[in-house]
């Protein structure tokens, strides 16, 4: 259904885009001796038309150690017993050698800029590739440091743009100093009001500082993530997984030791997620710099990522079965950009705080949706013939309309709410399957550009029709309200 | 063709607050349905028959080679379902319908499970006209519209060309006078 790469409007441009109508001096021809030497320091008010611009020199190793990593799990534990540990290691050490030798030949040819208000990335040996990134459609940027990153003070740019199949644009490696030169950059021009945004980068930045910038809204303590996270079912489930490994592992010959690894190593993958949430979110801290979220965690990788406000999409909040007696949720934002497949949800660092009570919840809330409380949401359950669809949960599920946003409510166990504002519905569907048909009931969905959207489940028919008008009027009303800004 | 007339229909901006329960008509007043050529049926059981054939074919093999029984199960299995969607399909084209009103698309589709998408013209992001070989034979052409969000669901299939063009650009025309994307 999703087909984020046909969509991708950078796609479909031609290589070199025609210049831009607003009429700045065109780029001047590339050639070889044209870049400036790698590690000078980047100008610090460029011109209109500024030159292309290498990533740090030392990214070719980085990817080089990164691929390292990729081609011993691509080996597998199987070649592993196959061909030995010497001839593994030799096998692992050429191909991490060669994929070095195509990062080099990668950094020498990839090259960035920013002209006018767009940024525009080189790439490619055989096939040349430029991608204008207009700064208009960011929607969020990231600034990531893996361990390896942070140990030669370098960091990852990430920007995310709207009908990206993918992060768009990874600039892997920069400098500390200029991928935080960058990103601020970026952001004055991708504001709404650039004038008032480009003040910003005359304050001095400091990074990495122990604090995102900003008025700091809250941290989250490390002891309540470690909590939390041992509160989840993965960790009930270890005891059983262990046993089971070793019950099969004494009972007989019949399971190698490859086997065994390699179950292992499944079963870390899924059994170890709550301890890479809490490397993910270690010292999680939330900070708001004018009309920007700037979120900043993680303990062998940092992120440090910041949403400018206009940009969220939905806010989602959860309440997990075993946080109940604690009185913890957890929020996240949704921000578009990040393709809902992705299957790596650790790439999609929209948390909004990891774990906390609900006041501070409708702290944080009330920052980035003022006037909404989750405890005050005007939320109606559905008939109760939906029973006979959702006979446990047809109390819990909910839905409803708010000054501001469109609420909907469900789960069981997994107590789950999403806030949708209504200026952020991009469209309303009415869904109704054959049984939900006898009963006259129906699903409306509120689509929305990032995350899942929202869908009240189950309504009577005349309420469904009435809320999707309704939701349809009021999208309408608040887009309206939005343009003269 | 009927298009300019629809818009200076009565503003659909305040619905009905109290729309009568129609399973698949929520605001008669208000919206005028159009329904698609009727040669989709024709394109849609040539698609089925495609399909089908593949899938015979090879269990056929896979009886004839091995001689296991599920085979043969799953064989009159498909040949039942085939004859069940067959008659279903004519109804099922009925049931596409689109209408444009005066700030949204409204698309329905579907009879066991019947969908009604609603979108707003400002949130079109490109409008994708598309005809295969099977649709070209019969004249048709589909018009599919696409917002930012992925689970949008605005396809109208078997559209005459002339319609599909005229409503392609009637689209650009209205999402360019309100674009509002994000």
């Amino acid at each position: 259904m999703s087909e984020p790469a046909a969509r991708d409007p950078e796609e479909t441009r031609p290589p070199d885009p025609p210049p831009h109508p607003g009429g700045y001096p065109p780029t001047p021809p590339p050639h070889p001796g044209w870049y400036p030497a790698a590690g000078m320091p980047t100008p610090p008010v460029p011109p209109p038309t500024e030159r292309r611009q290498r990533l740090h020199p030392l990214s070719p190793a980085l990817h080089g150690a990164k691929s390292l990593v990729v081609v011993i799990a691509a080996l597998s534990w199987s070649t592993l017993s196959r061909v030995g540990v010497g001839w593994f290691a030799v096998l692992a050490v050429v191909l991490a050698i060669g994929a070095t030798v195509l990062a080099v030949v990668s950094w020498y040819n990839t090259g960035y800029h920013v002209v006018d208000r767009e940024l525009r990335v080189h790439e490619g040996l055989l096939w040349r590739r430029i991608r204008a990134i207009p700064l208009e459609r960011l929607q969020a940027v990231e600034v990531v440091r893996p361990l390896l990153a942070q140990l030669t003070g370098l960091a990852e740019l990430r920007l995310e743009v709207v009908g990206g199949g993918k992060t768009e644009a990874p600039l892997a490696y920069l400098s500390v100093a200029d991928a935080a030169a960058l990103r601020q950059r970026l952001l004055a021009l991708a504001g709404p009001q650039p004038e008032a945004a480009a003040l910003a980068p005359g304050t001095p930045q400091v990074w990495p500082e122990a604090t995102p910038p900003g008025e700091p809204l809250h941290v989250v303590r490390n002891t309540d993530l470690l909590l939390s996270q041992l509160l989840t079912p993965q960790t009930f489930m270890i005891p059983f997984g262990v046993v089971f490994v070793a019950t099969q592992f004494l009972s007989g010959d019949s399971w190698s030791f490859v086997a065994v690894a390699s179950t292992l190593t499944a079963m870390a993958g899924v059994l170890l997620q709550p301890i890479r949430r809490v490397l993910d979110n270690w010292n999680f801290q939330l900070a708001r710099d004018v009309d920007t979220l700037r979120t900043r965690n993680g303990l062998l990788e940092t992120r440090a990522q910041t949403v400018p406000l206009h940009r969220v999409q939905a806010v989602g909040a959860t309440w997990p079965l075993l946080w109940r007696a604690k009185g913890w949720l957890r929020l996240r934002l949704e921000v578009a950009g990040y393709s809902t497949g992705e299957i790596d949800v650790r790439n999609r660092p929209d948390q909004l705080l990891p774990v906390g009570q609900q006041p501070v919840a409708e702290a944080i809330l009330a920052e980035v949706l003022p006037g909404v409380r989750l405890d005050d949401l005007p939320l109606t359950t559905p008939p109760p013939r939906a029973r006979w669809l959702n006979p446990l949960s047809q109390p819990v599920l909910g839905a409803g309309l708010h000054e501001r946003v469109f609420a909907v409510r469900s789960g069981l166990l997994t107590r789950q709410i999403v806030v949708v504002p209504y200026a952020r519905i991009q469209s309303v569907r009415v869904v109704q399957g054959p049984v939900q048909r006898r009963l006259g009931l129906a699903t409306v969905h509120a689509d929305t550009a990032g995350g899942a959207g929202a869908a009240a489940s189950d309504r009577a028919v005349a309420e469904a029709w009435a809320l999707a008008a309704e939701l349809t009027a009021r999208a309408h009303q608040a887009r309206r309200a939005n343009r003269p800004q | 063709m009927t298009g300019d007339d629809q818009a200076g229909l009565p503003p659909a901006a305040p619905p009905p607050t109290g729309p009568p329960p129609g399973p698949l008509e929520p605001w008669p007043e208000t919206v005028r349905w159009q329904s698609v050529s009727t040669d989709l049926i024709w394109v849609e059981l040539l698609r089925l028959a495609a399909l089908i054939v593949i899938v015979l074919a090879g269990l056929a093999v896979g009886w004839a080679i091995s001689g296991q029984a599920v085979f043969g199960v799953a064989l009159t299995g498909v040949l039942l379902l085939t004859a069940l969607r067959t008659v279903t399909i004519a109804r099922a084209v009925r049931a596409w319908g689109y209408a444009e009103r005066e700030d949204d698309l409204l698309v329905r589709h579907g009879l066991l499970v019947r969908r009604l998408s609603i979108v707003p013209y400002s949130r079109m992001q490109f409008v994708d006209v598309s005809a295969g070989p099977l649709e070209r034979a019969f004249n048709l052409a589909t018009v599919q519209l696409h917002t930012a969000a992925a689970a949008t669901d605005a396809r109208v299939p078997g559209l005459r060309p002339a319609e599909a063009s005229r409503l392609r650009d009637r689209l650009t025309a209205l999402g360019r006078d309100r674009a509002e994307g994000l």
